[in-house]
């Protein structure tokens, strides 16, 4: 098995809130706008409920087995030929999810910050910063986005405070937006935008312990459905529903909206720093859990040689649409609305099969 | 007639000889010629095992031997070595070096060891003296011109000797204890010739008489040393003004005057096949962890050199990771720091000959502090830290900045000043990146060459140099003023960062910065940024992750970037695992809590 160490609280804590909260850099708020319009700050909030009420699930499923981690217990609940495939599934939609959101990231740079640049050339030293994140092992990654957590957050923070000029709350109304109906429809639908949270089942025999497991859990996906939810705010009082819809990334476009006196504008720049490093720690780890699923399904014990046919693999999944249409429309929705079938509909069903099947895990304490 | 005929014959052979000469110089320059050097000297193949002397003889005569035989000799000396590699067991290793390495009970035989030993009589450096005392009973002190006193070594060892032995003699009794008769403060009886040897190379003298089955050595260390001098690297305006030096000794005494403690255990290792050096480990007995001392026991015993002249080289061979460039251990040249760690729980590291101790384990912010941090008032020392992590980013990162700001994001530069920069590039014919990669070599150059050159002179020269290389590369417009600034304000802040070590690999990491940010403008800096960071979250001293208190997180500590109120700092740092966390009591300052009329 490949030894991937033990890491605190935080860490973990921080990895988890910086892959839900990435997504908010690009597409994500274009796409709830367009939906919901002004609902879209309450609509996530929906959608966050949704992703608390499926934690829960996944909790009462670890708290089950409390000595394995998820792919130990789909082996264990639904056998290990079944259980290999949907680690294989899990593995499999990783890889592609690691692509998608690097094309993502990709478009939303080579549009704002780099229009001449190749998108390859944008790609391919990405992938080896990935590479070698992914080579020095989980423990690294989780340390990387712990030192990085704050910058992360605080210049999230920052661009809300410097942007606040911009603000009218009176965009915020219509506050029903198109209908009570669609935004609770959308916002169940969406659900799956908060579906990483999965990852953390995956981990948790790094973790302290299945209490530390469900602290974390909660917590990241609070702390996610609220940063959406006031970003949302801050994009719609700054641009209001019918061009925030339009912006390919809402805050990127909040931050190119700061101005202070001529010599404080255009600084939009500095926030790239943010968008890389949050989008490096997200691919990476969801590179790095593809990796280990592979490598659990094949009984391999070191990871590190499917580093380059992966990275390989993740170069090309990013080559699978077309065009930025095509990764809006198609690529982004499979990802954000459609996932949930795998990494919410499988633990859950597995959760039922060791309920009806009465399987358990081995108790250690009366802890958890 | 004859001898006319005679002298034309002669004649005509010297002018058919000069004819020829002629014409074989003539045709001499067209023509190669095998010219006669002189053997030239070259170097024999190293003998590593003994009685391959006359082998290499004949490898130096060898050069008339045919290919084939020399073939047959190299592959000979290459099957020799591949035995000779073999390892020996440890207990024939033992038993071999036992049998030699015993005193024998005779005194011909030791002097003659001794001679043997140092090469005597090429050697000039050893001094054995021979006497006789009581019933002629020979004997003879050994010791090492220079390295030892010779005022001890007359009053304090031979004349005691002689004096004792000739009342002796008239009272007609027998010798006592030779140690009872010596003055010197401490003797030793050694019955190995190894630990003698080792003993007369630090300055000792060693004594012999004849009948002993030891030598007896008797401490009479007495070379020049400089003496106590402020440190060179460490400056600073409030606080001690001592520095280490170049003796082991003087430098544990150093930090014994500050840590007054019983508990202050100092151990002693020999490092070096050939130079024997002295390392000496420190540590507080019951506030270091245990494990950091036998992490430290262990490395150093397994430090299989043949030469240690500084504790910059021991640095290299017991670090964690020799690859890294951000360095894992804390080099200082002052006991006053030393002490301060040890009292936290770390262990140091000594090097006889170096006036730097090594403190191990540390954390990046360990190598941000300075000295100067524990003797200013908080806010002070506070406010200077940030100065120094804000010159840690502009010495790594500034030059970096600068290219992709004005490459790949110019939107972010204010209208005016956009245009001043442009104004000033205009007439510069080279990329802003050949720009900052001349002014930085230029500026290595002058840094480099000032600290070669002798004296007040080097400084001046560093000064003076900069200016007149930044204003003629101006005017030359080779490179745009502004440039200037950047690579002055990068100069001045790597100058700012308190640890040598650090400093020299921020400078490195400059220009994988400049390379990242000249490719791929501020993305590529953050690429670069992430990957440089997951190298310090990997990295470790002595067990302890490098950036621990951040990353993996630890019980805070009230002395990391903000320096609390030093009653505030109750503990020590977490990371560190020490048996004694608590260094001082919840309350510290207690007579604010007591009435003053009460007292």
């Amino acid at each position: 098995m490949i030894k991937e160490g033990h890491f605190g609280f935080m860490e973990a804590f921080s990895v988890m809130a910086i892959v839900l909260v990435t997504k908010i850099f690009y597409g994500s708020p274009m796409a709830l706008i367009k939906y919901l319009g002004t609902a879209a700050w309450y609509g996530t909030l929906i959608s966050l409920v949704g992703a608390l009420v499926f934690f829960t699930l996944l909790y009462l499923l670890m708290k089950r087995f409390p000595q394995e981690d998820l792919f130990q217990i789909f082996e264990t609940v639904t056998g290990k030929i079944i259980g290999k495939a949907l680690i294989l599934t899990f593995g499999v939609f990783l890889i592609y999810k690691a692509g998608i959101n690097l094309r993502e990231f990709t478009a939303v740079l080579k549009v704002y910050s780099m229009p001449f640049t190749p998108p390859s050339m944008i790609m391919l030293p990405f992938l080896i910063v990935v590479a070698v994140m992914a080579y020095v092992g989980l423990e690294g990654i989780v340390r990387v986005a712990h030192i990085f957590f704050y910058l992360v957050f605080g210049a999230l923070v920052l661009i809300i405070l410097l942007a606040i000029p911009s603000y009218d709350f009176n965009y915020l109304q219509p506050i029903l937006g198109y209908g009570l109906g669609k935004t609770v429809q959308t916002g169940l639908i969406r659900v799956a935008a908060y579906d990483e949270i999965v990852l953390l089942a995956i981990i948790i025999r790094s973790l302290q312990g299945l209490q530390v497991f469900k602290k974390i859990g909660y917590l990241t996906l609070i702390l996610g459905g609220l940063t959406f939810s006031v970003c949302l705010i801050c994009i719609l009082a700054a641009f209001q529903y019918t061009v925030g819809g339009e912006h390919l990334s809402g805050m990127y476009q909040l931050s190119r909206a700061i101005y202070f006196t001529r010599f404080f504008q255009r600084i939009e720049s500095i926030f790239l720093f943010v968008w890389v490093i949050s989008s490096v720690i997200t691919v990476s780890f969801i590179f790095y859990i593809s990796l280990n699923a592979y490598s659990r399904v094949f009984n391999i014990s070191n990871h590190r040689p499917l580093i380059l046919p992966f990275i390989f693999l993740t170069f090309m999944a990013a080559f699978i649409p077309n065009n930025f249409a095509e990764i809006m429309e198609i690529h982004l929705r499979v990802l954000r609305e459609f996932s949930s079938v795998i990494f919410i509909f499988i633990p859950v069903m597995v959760l039922g099969l060791a309920l009806l099947r009465g399987k358990k895990g081995v108790e250690t304490s009366g802890k958890a | 007639m004859k001898q006319t005929q005679n002298q034309n014959q002669d004649q005509d052979k010297k002018q058919e000889k000069k004819k020829i000469s002629l014409l074989q110089k003539a045709i001499g320059f067209i023509t190669y010629k095998k010219t006669k050097n002189p053997p030239s000297f070259t170097l024999p193949e190293s003998n590593e095992e003994s009685g391959q002397g006359q082998d290499n003889a004949e490898q130096q005569d060898g050069s008339a031997k045919s290919d084939k035989e020399t073939d047959k000799q190299s592959s000979d000396s290459k099957s020799r070595r591949k035995a000779t590699k073999k390892p020996l067991s440890p207990s024939a290793l033992k038993s071999s070096k036992s049998e030699s390495d015993e005193v024998k009970q005779d005194f011909d035989s030791n002097k003659k060891i001794l001679e043997q030993q140092f090469h005597l009589p090429v050697n000039k450096d050893l001094i054995i003296r021979d006497f006789s005392i009581g019933n002629k009973q020979p004997g003879f002190i050994a010791y090492l011109d220079g390295m030892a006193d010779k005022v001890i070594i007359n009053d304090y060892i031979l004349r005691p000797l002689f004096n004792e032995t000739n009342n002796e003699m008239s009272k007609n009794q027998r010798l006592g204890p030779l140690e009872d008769i010596i003055l010197t403060n401490d003797t030793k009886s050694l019955k190995k010739v190894s630990t003698t040897v080792t003993e007369i190379l630090k300055g000792n003298t060693a004594l012999y008489i004849d009948g002993l089955d030891h030598f007896i050595t008797c401490e009479s260390i007495g070379y020049d040393k400089r003496g106590i001098e402020p440190p060179k690297t460490e400056g600073i305006v409030k606080g001690p003004q001592e520095g280490f030096s170049e003796n082991l000794r003087t430098n544990i005494s150093l930090i014994r005057r500050i840590v007054r403690n019983k508990d202050l255990i100092t151990e002693f290792h020999e490092i070096g096949e050939k130079s024997n050096t002295t390392c000496a480990i420190v540590y507080l007995d019951g506030v270091v962890n245990p494990a950091v001392v036998k992490e430290v026991q262990r490395r150093l015993k397994n430090v299989k050199t043949d030469f240690l002249v500084s504790s910059g080289m021991l640095e290299q061979l017991i670090e964690d990771n020799p690859y890294s460039i951000v360095p894992t251990i804390l080099s200082t040249e002052r006991p006053d720091r030393t002490a301060s760690h040890l009292i936290e729980g770390r262990a140091v590291i000594i090097v006889d000959g170096s006036p730097f101790s090594m403190i191990v384990p540390v954390s990046m912010h360990a190598l941000m502090h300075s000295p100067e941090d524990a003797a200013l008032k908080w806010q002070y020392a506070t406010s200077l830290r940030f100065i120094r992590f804000v010159a840690v980013l502009a010495a790594a990162m500034l030059p970096a900045l600068y290219i992709a700001l004005t490459t790949f994001h110019r939107e972010m530069i204010p209208t005016d000043l956009l245009i001043a920069i442009a104004k000033a590039k205009e007439n510069v014919p080279f990329p802003t990146l050949v720009e900052i990669l001349l002014m930085e070599l230029g500026f290595e150059l002058i840094r480099e060459a000032g600290l070669r050159v002798p004296g007040i002179i080097g400084n001046t020269l560093g000064i003076i140099g900069a200016l007149i290389l930044g204003e003629a590369a101006v005017s030359a417009n080779i490179v745009s003023p502004i440039l200037i600034i950047i690579v002055a304000v990068t100069g001045l802040s790597s100058f700012a960062i308190p640890n040598y070590n650090l400093a020299f690999g921020v400078r490195i990491t400059r220009f994988y910065f400049i390379g990242a940010g000249t490719l791929l403008g501020f993305y590529g800096i953050s690429l670069a940024l992430v990957a440089y960071v997951l190298m310090l979250v990997n990295l470790k001293s002595f067990g302890v992750p490098f950036i621990s208190i951040i990353s993996p997180r630890t019980k805070g500590s009230k002395d990391i970037i903000i320096k609390w109120p030093i009653w505030m700092q109750e503990s020590r740092p977490d990371y560190l695992n020490s048996p004694d966390r608590r260094r001082q009591p919840k309350i510290t300052r207690q007579w604010a809590e007591q009435d003053p009329n009460d007292a």
